[in-house]
C-alpha cells in the first residue's frame, strides 16, 4: 500500500505517495522528473545513480524511498545556484571531463562530496573518492583533470 | 528491476524492533544500509514479507570504548569506522577492513552488522573481528545473549542469529600491550569488487618477544572464514621473524580449502593465502612492536 511521506530534495519538501518497494532512485526519476540522477546498474555498483544523502554521496538505487524521509538529498539539478554552474560542473566542461554524461551526475556529486572535506586533495585521494563511479567512455584521465581543476578553482 | 513487495517497518526503539522481529519471526528480515539486502532481492534471491529497519534507532549507532572494549552499534556505517579514532587506535585491522569494503558509495550505506549478518565468505569485515576476537551481542524479545564470533557463522549467508532476534552491537576486546594486527585483500580491482582472498592475522607477544597468542583467519577460501590451526600452532611459542612467519604462511595453505571459479584457480588462491598470511604477520608485528 502506497503512502504518504515528505522528502527533502535540493532544500525543498516534495509530498510524494510511495509504496514500501519504491527505490530513492524511481522515486526521483518517474514521480518528481529529476531525471538527472540516471539509473544504470541498479545494484550498486556503478554509481551513476549517486546522489548526497546527509552530506554523504550514495547509491540511490539502494535506498528505499521510505528510508530517506527526513534525509537532506541533494541530486545533480540542486547544484547550480543563481551565480552559475557549481565549480565542478564548469570543471567537467571545460576539462572534457563529459563524454556520453551518464556518469557524470554521479561523477560531479562524489567530487562535490570529496571537495567539501578536502579542497586540496591528491590525484589518488581523487581516484579513490571516484572508485564508486563507473565510466565506460573517457578512461578517467579528462575526469581526473577536471576535478583537479576545480579543486584549484574553489582554493584560490 | 523492481523490488518484490513488502511491508515496511521502521521501529524507534530496540524493544519496538524486538517485538515487531518476533511477531513476523522467520517471515521478517531486518534491513540496515540495504547494500546486500536490496540486491539480493532486486535479483529475487530473497522476498521477505517483512522488512524491517534498524536505521531509525539512535542506540544501535553509538561507538563506545569502555572497560577495555571497543563497542560498534550495529547500525554504525563501514565510512564512519574508517574514519572512527576508536577503531583506528585500537583496532587497526578493523579499519583496514572497512576501507577495503565495495566502493565509497557502497561504505556510506553500509553497516558493520549488516557486513556480518549477511555472511558472505568474502566479506571484508569478519577476518578482523575474528583475528580480534570479537563478540557478537543479539537481541531479541527474550533478552540478549553474547555469542563469540568464531560461533557466529554458519554457512554462506547463514549465522547464529535465529528469527525474531538482531544483532544490536559488536564488541572487540582492545588487544594488550605487545599485540599486533594486520589485514589484508586481495581483488581484481582495488575498489568495488568481490575479493579473491582475504587474510587477517593477530599476534601477542610476551615481555621476552615470544609470540603467546597467534590467530590467523582465511576468507574466501571455504564456506565461511576459516581459523587457520596449523599456522596458529607454528607461530604459537615462536619467535617472531620472516622464517617464521613463512613456515606459518606455507601451514595456512594447508588449512583451507578453496575452489576454483572465475575469480581464480583454487591452487592461485591457496599461493596467494600464503602471500596474504605472511604480509598481513608484518603488519602484525609491526604494530605488536610499536605496542610494547
Amino acid at each position: 500500500m502506497k503512502e504518504l511521506i515528505n522528502l527533502t530534495i535540493n532544500d525543498q519538501t516534495y509530498e510524494v505517495a510511495v509504496a514500501p518497494n519504491q527505490t530513492l532512485l524511481d522515486v526521483l526519476r518517474y514521480q518528481l522528473e529529476l531525471t538527472g540522477t540516471k539509473k544504470g546498474c541498479e545494484l550498486g555498483d556503478c554509481g551513476s545513480c549517486t546522489v548526497i544523502m546527509d552530506d554523504k554521496p550514495v547509491n540511490s538505487c539502494l535506498v528505499l524511498a521510505m528510508q530517506a524521509v527526513g534525509k537532506d538529498i541533494k541530486t545533480i539539478e540542486g547544484l547550480e545556484t543563481e551565480q552559475g554552474l557549481h565549480p565542478v560542473q564548469k570543471a567537467f566542461v571545460e576539462k572534457q571531463g563529459v563524454q556520453c554524461g551518464f556518469c557524470t551526475s554521479g561523477m560531479i556529486l562524489s567530487a562535490k562530496s570529496l571537495l567539501d572535506k578536502n579542497a586540496g586533495p591528491t590525484e589518488q585521494e581523487i581516484r579513490k573518492a571516484l572508485s564508486g563511479n563507473l565510466c565506460r567512455c573517457t578512461g578517467y584521465q579528462k575526469i581526473i583533470e577536471s576535478v583537479q581543476a576545480a579543486s584549484k578553482e574553489i582554493s584560490k | 528491476m523492481l523490488l518484490p513487495k513488502f511491508k515496511f517497518h521502521e521501529p524507534k526503539t530496540e524493544q519496538e524492533a524486538c517485538q515487531i522481529l518476533s511477531e513476523y519471526g522467520d517471515k521478517a528480515r531486518p534491513i540496515a544500509g540495504g547494500t546486500d539486502l536490496v540486491v539480493n532481492m532486486k535479483k529475487k534471491l530473497m522476498s521477505p514479507e517483512h522488512v524491517v529497519s534498524l536505521s531509525r534507532i539512535a542506540s544501535l549507532k553509538s561507538l563506545q570504548k569502555e572497560n577495555g572494549f571497543v563497542k560498534i552499534g550495529a547500525c554504525f556505517t563501514v565510512a564512519d569506522m574508517i574514519e572512527a579514532k576508536d577503531i583506528k587506535e585500537n583496532v587497526n585491522a578493523l579499519s583496514a577492513g572497512a576501507a577495503a569494503l565495495g566502493s565509497p558509495l557502497v561504505r556510506n550505506l553500509a553497516t558493520i552488522g549488516g557486513n556480518l549478518g549477511s555472511a558472505r565468505p568474502a566479506a571484508d569485515l569478519p577476518p578482523s573481528l575474528m583475528a580480534y576476537g570479537a563478540t557478537l551481542i543479539l537481541k531479541s524479545r527474550n533478552g540478549k545473549r553474547n555469542v563469540t564470533i568464531d560461533d557466529f557463522f554458519k554457512s554462506p549467508g547463514t549465522t547464529e542469529c535465529r528469527p525474531g532476534e538482531f544483532i544490536a552491537e559488536i564488541q572487540v576486546q582492545t588487544p594488550p600491550a605487545g599485540a599486533g594486527a594486520g589485514y589484508l585483500n586481495l581483488g581484481a580491482r582495488k575498489a568495488q569488487d568481490c575479493n579473491i582472498v582475504n587474510v587477517a592475522s593477530f599476534i601477542c607477544l610476551n615481555k621476552s618477544g615470544v609470540i603467546e597468542t597467534a590467530r590467523v583467519i582465511l576468507g574466501c577460501v571455504g564456506p565461511i572464514h576459516l581459523r587457520a590451526p596449523a599456522a596458529e600452532k607454528i607461530l604459537m611459542g615462536g619467535k617472531p621473524d620472516k622464517a617464521l612467519f613463512k613456515k606459518a604462511a606455507e601451514a595456512a595453505r594447508t588449512d583451507c580449502l578453496p575452489i576454483t571459479d572465475f575469480r581464480g584457480t583454487g591452487e592461485y588462491k591457496r599461493a596467494m593465502v600464503g602471500v596474504l598470511t605472511q604480509r598481513t604477520l608484518e603488519i602484525a608485528l609491526d604494530e605488536a612492536k610499536k605496542n610494547n
